[in-house]
């Protein structure tokens, strides 16, 4: 088996991987450095001995500790303090060549040489490192914002993943896989990568997967590709495990170095947040989706249980009273009984035929049949199939005779239109006015209904063709809210669109706009 | 008993129960089937006048029946189906039913086309002068009339509804006219069909929104009514 795991790392850092640090590894160079300055210093002060008086010398003795701490840091200059004391004494201290000393305050110089070059050292260096801190802390902090930016532009997973490997990759200059949990198979994980080249093979996901699991940072290496390992990171936020970054390594590959090791952190512990925001984002969605689904199933259930029970109330009642051998009804009253319970069948017909249309648009089975038709004939079959309803009612229909062909689903636009009536119908006095008017213009035929109704409240005006919504009105109208819905879900299958304005008071105009096809331009076009 | 033989082909009880007893009032003698199987040997074994036939059938599709029946016999078909299905209406229709009745139907209904189907089945040729409210259409001299009113129809509109009236009450398909007046090539010319019944509506009927006398059947066809 090829793959063997490093043991498990307990703590979430990757800094006691590595063998050492590149301060570390250079600093006896640092340490040579000082040693030449002590030479170069005694040489300077050999020439100018003449010149100079000892305490000035030592200046320049002072000169090296203060560059070998900015430039070897803390070990390095206390080294060079200790050697220039030494030096000193010995080269430029009477008795020369010796490390006696013969003047007590000679000691004394030495001894203040040496502190001043001590604590110039250590206030030295820790300065160093201070600057280097807050320059390393700039970087990650530019790198981190600048993954931030990408992250904050980013709309999906698949471009939140090419943004945290885009920045990963250019840190390390290797190949990034990220594994998340497959929102269709929570069990499983789905490899993201910036491009097809990269193999992931079964080795490395199943590593990813103990990896996420675990919440430990593993390392394995490739079946498929000699000498490849792959270091697993898993995405751990406060809450869960969001996923996994895998790292390929070639073989030969140096360890990273503290900074790039810091900077992996802290782009995972970002990309960590980042994927789970953005998780919970779609399981809020999803939820949301739920909630709707719930909210529609309900009103539909009420809308059957309600409305497709009312009819059937009517129905029953009439039949079982026409059954009942002990009721005296003469031939009036059964004709009026029955009258009722005919129409109460055709109003349970309507919505039945309402529920399958929506079931139907709902489910993308519609199918349209176009043809051309006549907007006249339309308008015919329509106030045919309304029957009785529309019988006693004033209509006035005002259709220009050169009006164009539509091309349409004759059944299902009459349906809709069946729709728009039925509401002006329901929604006006019965002794007002119903006018149906069509007219050509820029390429549409626009077909208007206008009532001279109760209208629509200004505030529900934009509601009126959502499912299921109805206006809250004094008169117990009966519907299910689902006609204007299912009439606008026709219309636009029909590639047109509807609209509706009212005035409260003043009635309701609905005005259905279809764009006409260029051979159907003229009504004359085939006369002989 | 009448000696008028109605055959009933539908699988639901509860229609064929609601038909037996409106049937009987009319003395029609009924004749029941639950399967196109059935039909078909019950049509050859009893010979009825007429056949109502639902199309969807447990074994035998309603229309493949229609054709079977057409194979050998002219007994008058009518047709019942359930909305959404224009396309099996058609293909029944064009398989050579007589006519149709979407369900839920109302019996009155479908009395008055069983009526017009049988007269249909029994009108005896040579009857040159058509009469149906202020609508007079003599074929021989080729003649249209409205309330005496002579009207001038072109060749193509004439020819439309000369065949509506030899099929009168008869649902006619959109493809059956488009072949019948203009020919074969042209069944799917239903732009043009539509123009002319449109100008010929124009000129018989008072309002050509709610016509008397050429109805609209959606998505199927036209009929000409009659009184």
């Amino acid at each position: 088996m090829a793959h063997k795991d490093s043991p498990p790392n307990s703590g979430q850092s990757l800094k006691k991987r590595g063998t050492g640090t590149p301060a570390l590894k250079f600093a006896w160079r640092y340490y040579l450095l000082g040693c030449g300055l002590v030479a170069l210093a005694t040489l300077l002060g050999h020439f100018t001995s003449g010149l100079l008086a000892p305490t000035n010398i030592l200046m320049i003795y002072l000169l090296c500790v203060t560059v070998s701490a900015i430039v070897g840091g803390l070990g390095p200059s206390i080294l060079v303090s200790i050697l220039s004391v030494l030096t000193f004494d010995f080269f430029f201290v009477p008795p020369y060549l010796t490390l006696d000393v013969e003047h007590i305050q000679y000691i004394f110089t030495l001894i203040v040489f040496l502190l001043v070059g001590i604590a110039l050292s250590y206030f030295t260096s820790m300065l160093r490192r201070q600057t280097e801190t807050s320059k390393r802390r700039e970087q990650e902090m530019a790198a981190l914002y600048a993954l931030g930016q990408d992250l904050a532009v980013a709309s999906d997973l698949q471009s939140y993943t090419s943004s945290i490997i885009k920045r990963i990759k250019g840190t390390i200059g290797q190949d990034v896989i990220i594994f998340l949990p497959d929102a269709r198979n929570e069990a499983a994980l789905k490899a993201y990568t910036d491009s097809s080249e990269i193999n992931v093979d079964a080795n490395i996901s199943n590593t990813a997967a103990r990896s996420f699991q675990r919440k430990e940072i593993t390392e394995c290496s490739s079946d498929a590709i000699k000498g490849l390992k792959a270091l697993c990171l898993p995405l751990v936020t406060t809450r869960r495990a969001v996923g996994v970054i895998v790292l390929i390594k070639s073989g030969d590959a140096v360890d990273y170095s503290v900074e790039q090791e810091r900077l992996l952190s802290a782009y995972s512990d970002l990309a960590a947040v980042a994927i789970e925001s953005i998780q919970l984002a779609d399981e809020l969605h999803n939820a949301e989706i739920l909630k709707a689904t719930e909210k529609l199933q309900t009103a539909l259930l009420n809308a059957i249980s309600h409305d497709l029970r009312t009819p059937l109330v009517s129905i029953i009642g009439v039949l079982s009273s026409l059954q009942e051998e002990g009721m005296d009804l003469d031939d009036a009253d059964k004709r009026s009984l029955i009258q009722v319970a005919r129409e109460e069948a055709d109003r349970l017909n309507h919505l039945i035929t309402n529920l399958l249309d929506e079931s139907r648009l709902e489910s993308g089975a519609l199918k349209l049949s176009l043809q051309p038709a006549e907007v006249n004939d339309l308008v015919g079959a329509t106030l045919e199939q309304l029957g009785s309803r529309v019988n006693n009612r004033i209509i006035q229909i005002d259709i220009p005779a050169d009006l164009p062909f539509i091309q349409v689903d004759f059944g299902l636009f009459v349906q809709a239109l069946v729709n728009i009536v039925d509401n002006a119908l329901k929604y006006s006095p019965p002794d007002s006015l119903i006018e149906i008017k069509a007219r050509y213009v820029h390429q549409e035929v626009q077909i208007e209904i206008d009532d001279r109704g109760t209208g629509i409240p200004e505030q529900d005006l934009p509601h009126i063709f959502d499912k299921f919504y109805r206006i809250k009105r004094p008169d117990n109208v009966s519907g299910t809210g689902l006609g204007l819905s299912i009439t606008k879900g026709l219309i636009e299958a029909h590639g047109g669109h509807i609209e509706a304005k009212s005035q409260a008071g003043r009635g309701t105009i609905v005005s259905i706009i279809l764009p006409v096809s260029a051979d159907l331009m003229t009504a004359e076009k085939f006369n002989e | 008993m009448s000696n008028v033989k109605v055959l009933v082909v539908d699988d639901e009880d509860s229609i064929r129960r609601f038909l037996r007893v409106a049937l009987a009032s009319q003395s029609y003698t009924l004749f029941e089937s639950t399967s196109g199987q059935e039909a078909l040997s019950c049509v050859a074994e009893h010979k009825p006048d007429l056949i109502i036939l639902d199309l969807g059938l447990p074994d035998i599709e309603g229309v493949e029946v229609t054709r079977l029946l057409r194979e050998w016999t002219k007994i008058p078909i009518i047709i019942l189906s359930v909305r959404g299905s224009e396309s099996d209406k058609i293909a029944a229709l064009d398989a050579g039913a007589d006519d149709y009745l979407t369900k839920p139907f109302s019996v009155g209904e479908l009395l008055a086309r069983l009526r017009a189907a049988l007269r249909r089945a029994a009108q005896t040729p040579g009857e040159p002068v058509f009469t149906t409210g202020s609508l007079k259409v003599d074929l021989l001299r080729r003649l249209v009339t409205i309330d005496d009113h002579e009207i001038q129809l072109t060749p193509n509109e004439y020819e439309l509804l000369r065949l509506f009236v030899v099929n009168a009450g008869k649902v006619l398909t959109h493809r059956h006219l488009l072949r019948e007046v203009w020919g074969a090539e042209y069944g799917n010319e239903f732009h043009m069909l539509h123009v002319n019944i449109s100008n010929l509506r124009r000129k018989i009927e008072r309002d050509s929104t709610r016509p008397q006398f050429i109805i609209t059947e959606p998505g199927v066809g036209y009929r000409l009514r009659i009184s």
